[in-house]
């Protein structure tokens, strides 16, 4: 299995928006209420559980490269929003809009996602794609 | 075993315009056609048999946030009647969900070492595609979440009586199970009441996500009620007075029948996916 870098800084991407949102899992980690909008390229997209994986190369505004890596629920629960192993693949220019982790680590829960294709999938990180 | 294969074929098939099939693989339908008056169709009389999905508002089904009737949010009307020892336990479980939570490095739910559910969180955990099976002796519920089942008798069999840190069967001492003993009586045609006893210690399970406790002493009260051919009220009272001072509702859910040739995806717990999350972003995430 391949070792993720970790990366100690964050770089902010986009817009930050204030939206409410529901709790749900591992909620204490993460800053709710804030979005960050991510444009990048996908490294790895792990489909599986308990919660898939996307590893994201960022661009900041400097030029700075930022390795984000965003969390999705597990495979049964995004089925129905769309998402499937090859949403994702090595290379894509994609935008990831996520709630992000407090304290300024470059890590989020995925919300939505434009796919290189351009096609929109909805919330991957709730029970909300239950019925 | 073949009764029950039998009984899953025969059991009439529901379909909707959402439903897809690539390759004749049926996708589950998350928004099936309401029921009306027009296409009421009437429950079969003591039957439980079919595939089902919860129904109604947002997130039901996953009871992310506690369980469904109860939700741990801090509103007055979801605190829970806890015995002092109840809520000693409480407090010594580090749940990711709930009022309580803490980060992902830092809970203690026996969920994350993929031991097995049990009576009842098994009923409180994404609980999403149920499949159920019958025949004359016994009622089979499939679980999607980590493939688990659980049987519940109906042949007239003695509920056994608990004692401590175990269950007495017709003068024999037996072994407490992560499901428990399970035995249902029908009320009616339409409704199936079932106990289930003997189920594990308050430090191998949680009643849900959120870490409120269980005891070995709990009894499980559950109606299965048709309220039509397409649908059924799922209800469970649990009784502990171990953790609780009263008895008390944990979830009342509406489930809708789905074709029965709907294909059911894995949900398991693996350890070595876990052990990957932690290391790819759970440690991280809570700054460990």
């Amino acid at each position: 299995m391949r070792r993720w870098p970790v990366v100690g800084f964050m770089a902010v991407v986009g817009l930050l928006v204030h939206v409410p949102l529901r709790a749900h899992h591992g909620g204490a980690a993460f800053d709710v209420g804030k979005t960050v909008v991510l444009k990048g390229t996908v490294k790895e997209w792990l489909y599986s559980n308990p919660h898939c994986l996307l590893r994201l190369e960022v661009a900041a505004a400097d030029g700075t490269v930022v390795v984000w890596i965003a969390e999705g629920q597990a495979p049964n629960t995004i089925f129905p929003a769309g998402y499937r192993k090859d949403s994702f693949t090595p290379g894509d220019q994609v935008t990831v809009t996520v709630e992000p982790a407090k304290e300024d680590r470059p890590m989020g829960r995925i919300l939505e996602s434009v796919l290189a294709n351009g096609k929109k999938l909805g919330r991957a990180s709730s029970a909300g794609a239950i019925p | 075993m073949a009764g029950l294969v039998v009984m899953a074929w025969v059991f009439p098939a529901h379909t909707s315009a959402q439903s897809r099939a690539p390759g004749g693989w049926l996708i589950p339908s998350y928004s099936p056609p309401p029921v009306t008056d027009a296409n009421r169709k009437p429950a079969p009389r003591r039957s439980l048999a079919g595939t089902w999905i919860p129904f109604g508002r947002f997130g039901v089904a996953t009871q992310a946030g506690g369980v469904a009737s109860r939700p741990n949010n801090g509103r007055p009307e979801n605190e829970l009647p806890f015995t002092p020892f109840g809520l000693e336990l409480y407090k010594s479980h580090k749940a990711l969900e709930g009022v309580d939570a803490v980060r992902p490095a830092d809970g203690n739910d026996p969920r994350n070492l993929c031991e097995p559910l049990g009576m009842p969180r098994s009923n409180h955990y994404n609980l999403n595609v149920t499949q159920i099976f019958e025949n004359e002796h016994k009622v089979v519920i499939l679980y999607q979440y980590d493939n688990r089942w659980r049987v519940i008798w109906t042949d007239g069999r003695q509920l056994p009586t608990l004692v401590d840190g175990a269950v007495e069967l017709g003068g024999e001492i037996r072994e407490q199970r992560f499901f428990g003993y399970s035995v249902g009586v029908w009320v009616d045609d339409f409704t199936l009441e079932v106990q289930t006893v003997g189920t594990m210690p308050e430090d191998r399970v949680w009643l849900d996500s959120t870490g409120r406790p269980i005891s070995d002493q709990v009894r499980v009260i559950e109606r299965f009620h048709r309220l039509d051919d397409d649908t059924m009220e799922w209800s469970e009272t649990i009784d502990d007075p171990k953790v609780y001072t009263e008895p008390w509702e944990t979830m009342r859910l509406t489930m809708r029948s789905h074709d029965t040739r709907t294909d059911v995806m894995e949900y398991y717990c693996s350890p070595v996916e876990q052990q990957n999350y932690n290391r790819f972003f759970g440690n991280d995430v809570s700054g460990k």
